[in-house]
């Protein structure tokens, strides 16, 4: 069964189409990480699911015919501009927002939350208190109080220190393996890359990526090879069938041009340069949404209008 | 609609309003303010400045500046000591009586610079002609002159009507020949006692004396009565508007209508200050309550009254709440809320601006109809029902059905305002634009 499917749904404000259309299904026990530039559409479409907003045109439905407005119970959302009471206390806090959804008493629950993220010392402590790392965790435990079924996560690693991002990513793992949906929201395309079971990409309101990653590099091809030379930028400049260089620092990214061979490509290089290596390789998920949303996209769509 | 939902919103706003010292404060202050200091004038009542009041009279006639001075001894003996403490409490009034001059002007300006060296606090100049009985066709009947430069309010000239007036009296009657030591009393004041109307008991048909009727049972009670319920309804759901404001502007906002539905949220608020006028309220009644039976007046208050006292707060405060949830969710900052605040308290401050002119005439056209304009009918009307001469049956009834239904519709389009607005940030928007919001589909 799909956590959520989405049906051609378009929402507008005013004369603006924030999502355009969009059909997407997500399914059950998966991680969908939604990816795009601000302002695509992203936000919309959780607040769409969460039913915040409701849809234009098209229709939502959640773990088979569930509307959103009938299944709020199952969702823990955490959206990306957050914020909590900051006189209560941690314990009080999360106690309302578990009791908020599920209608009874949560307290084994956070303190069993607390524990785990190291924050069982601050429970009686009042939330204006807390740093932000600390108070980046309740929000998180807020959200998963208790347990969903689908949870809705907009930029949960955002101004996060990598301890607490490591534990927030562990939890989030965990909570899949025991069959929770989760989609979240990113701009950290490693970390999408690497954390989630599928990609949805929404551009300008349209979805323009949506697959798992390996099935959205195979539509690129091995159109990529990643080197490492001495002399670094300057020493790939001016090689034949390469469109587009990225310097990472101490590796170099050469997308070859349509149909370039890349034994030529290496051929070239060696006789300019030392290589100490080189590997052909898919487009990166971040090359993939730059090639889509970057300044050279913007340029081409601009020339092509 | 969730009712579990609703009930764990309103909880937390309870209890989070109730701790506040804004709400202990607001309970002790609020009362102070709405008394209009009442408080603070009987304390500074008891501490007035002791030092003598000397006055110079100039008599013109002879014969009124005696009886004036016998009366300020007497009030002296009498006032300005306490009884049981025996320490003075009021100043004396001293008399001095100046033998007319041969050059008026002069001798008013000689004792003019007395008064500005503060060596008299004012004089008095009684013509010649004081004794005469007025003349209508006279434009100025004024015979008398009191000369000072006092500001506010003179308890001595107040006081110098009463001896003055009996001493023109005494000596107009001694100058056609009466004998006043025989006669005492002659000008003494007749006081007018205030009765209640006579009624028939049903049962056994007799006729019940008229009772004893005070300023308190006309004015007093039920101007306390309507001040009350407005104090608790302003207590109660004023909180409101900075409360929605500062959920949105502090981003908590989004995160509650993750798990419940603008209305559900609205709905849980509007129930916390509910809770929130109540308790309130069962304070102020007990406080109240204990207050009229320490002053032993309890008898004045139409006990009638409270089941409509406490019809009337529930619906106003559902009433405010919900119009101040969709003030609050147009509002994006704290200052935002404060230039609301005005309008939002408008049902509240019109009935209170109209509370005197209701008092003189319960039962005029414009109270009736004011009475039953459904956001000043709670204040209003209950203030009317109070009165000692009440209204009308039908009127609270029609006036309750009518808040009922503006309470219920104040709701709706609250809630539909509350729900376009509450995500978004910016300039508040226009009347007209709430209003679209409300109307919208």
């Amino acid at each position: 069964m799909d956590a959520v499917r989405i049906s051609h749904v378009t929402r507008t404000f005013g004369s603006v189409t924030a999502v355009d259309d969009l059909s997407l299904t997500v399914p059950q026990g998966s991680i969908y990480g939604f990816i795009g530039p601000n302002g695509s559409g992203k936000t919309t479409t959780m607040r769409m699911i969460v039913n915040i907003f409701y849809p234009d045109r098209g229709e939502i439905r959640l773990f088979g015919d569930g509307r959103p407005e009938t299944s709020t119970d199952l969702i823990g959302y955490l959206p990306e501009e957050r914020g909590l009471y900051q006189k209560m206390t941690v314990q009080a806090l999360l106690e309302f927002y578990g009791e908020l959804r599920s209608g009874r008493g949560v307290k084994t629950e956070v303190a069993r939350w607390l524990q785990r993220l190291d924050l069982a010392g601050r429970a009686s402590d009042k939330v204006e208190t807390l740093s932000r790392g600390m108070t980046q965790k309740v929000q998180f435990i807020a959200t998963v109080i208790p347990e969903p079924k689908l949870l809705l996560l907009d930029e949960p690693f955002s101004g996060l220190d990598p301890v607490s991002a490591e534990a927030i990513r562990a939890a989030i793992l965990d909570l899949r393996r025991h069959g929770v949906t989760v989609i979240l929201s990113t701009h950290d395309m490693h970390l999408a890359e690497t954390l989630c079971d599928y990609i949805f990409m929404i551009f300008r309101g349209r979805k323009v990526l949506d697959g798992t990653i390996g099935s959205i590099q195979d539509r690129y091809g091995e159109d990529t090879i990643r080197v490492t030379v001495n002399g670094g930028l300057a020493a790939v400049q001016q090689l034949p069938g390469v469109e587009q260089i990225r310097d990472l620092g101490q590796v170099q990214e050469l997308r070859l041009t349509r149909g370039a061979d890349p034994q030529e490509v290496l051929r070239a290089l060696v006789a300019q340069a030392q290589v100490t290596s080189f590997s052909l390789t898919k487009p990166s998920l971040h090359d993939i949404f730059m090639r889509i949303a970057g300044p050279a996209a913007e340029e081409a769509n601009h020339a092509a209008a | 609609m969730r009712l579990h939902k609703i009930l764990t919103i309103a909880k937390r706003d309870y209890i989070a309003t109730v701790r506040t010292k804004a709400f202990v404060f607001g309970l002790v202050v609020a009362p102070v303010l709405f008394g209009g200091g009442s408080i603070a004038m009987t304390f500074f009542k008891g501490q007035p400045d002791l030092k003598d009041r000397r006055v110079a009279i100039v008599d013109h006639t002879g014969v009124v500046a005696g009886p004036l001075v016998s009366a300020a001894r007497e009030k002296n003996d009498r006032e300005i000591f306490g009884k049981i403490t025996h320490q003075q409490i009021a100043p004396r009034y001293v008399f001095e009586v100046i033998a007319p001059a041969a050059n008026s002007k002069d001798q008013l300006l000689e004792l003019s610079d007395r008064v500005r060296r503060k060596q008299l606090a004012a004089f008095l100049e009684i013509g010649k002609d004081a004794l005469l009985p007025p003349d209508p066709a006279e434009d100025s009947p004024a015979r008398i002159s009191y000369y000072t430069n006092a500001g506010g309010i003179d308890e001595m000239r107040n006081w110098l009507n009463g001896p003055i007036n009996d001493g023109v009296r005494l000596a107009r009657l001694a100058q056609l020949g009466i004998d006043i030591d025989s006669h005492k009393g002659l000008t003494a004041s007749v006081s007018i006692e205030g009765l209640s109307l006579l009624e028939r008991d049903e049962k056994t048909g007799e006729v019940h004396k008229a009772r004893k009727r005070s300023e308190l049972e006309g004015f007093f009670v039920p101007f306390a009565v309507a001040m009350i319920l407005a104090m608790i309804v302003m207590v109660g759901s004023a909180p409101m508007l900075q409360n929605v404001t500062q959920d949105k502007s502090q981003r908590i906002v989004e995160t509650l209508l993750g798990a419940a539905t603008p209305f559900e949220l609205m709905t849980g608020k509007v129930l916390g200050s509910v809770g929130v006028s109540v308790t309130s309220s069962v304070l102020y009644v007990l406080a109240g309550t204990f207050a009229v039976n320490a002053l032993g007046v309890a008898g004045l208050l139409p006990l009638s009254i409270i089941p409509w006292f406490y019809v009337y707060l529930l619906a106003d405060v559902v009433m405010l709440s919900a119009f101040a949830a969709a003030l609050g969710a147009c509002c994006s900052t704290p200052q935002d809320a404060q230039n609301l605040a005005m309008v939002l308290l408008m049902p509240c401050l019109i009935p209170m601006f109209m509370l005197v002119t209701i008092l003189r005439q319960s039962n005029g056209a414009l109270a009736t109809v004011m009475s039953l304009i459904p956001p000043f009918t709670p204040i209003l009307m209950l203030l009317r029902q109070a009165m000692p001469d009440g209204v009308p049956a039908w009127q609270p009834w029609v006036g309750l059905v009518g808040v009922l239904v503006f309470a219920a519709a104040t709701v709706w389009a609250a809630s539909r305002i509350f729900r376009l607005a509450i995500l978004m940030q910016g300039k508040p928007p226009r009347l007209a634009e709430m209003l679209r919001w409300a109307m919208k589909r």
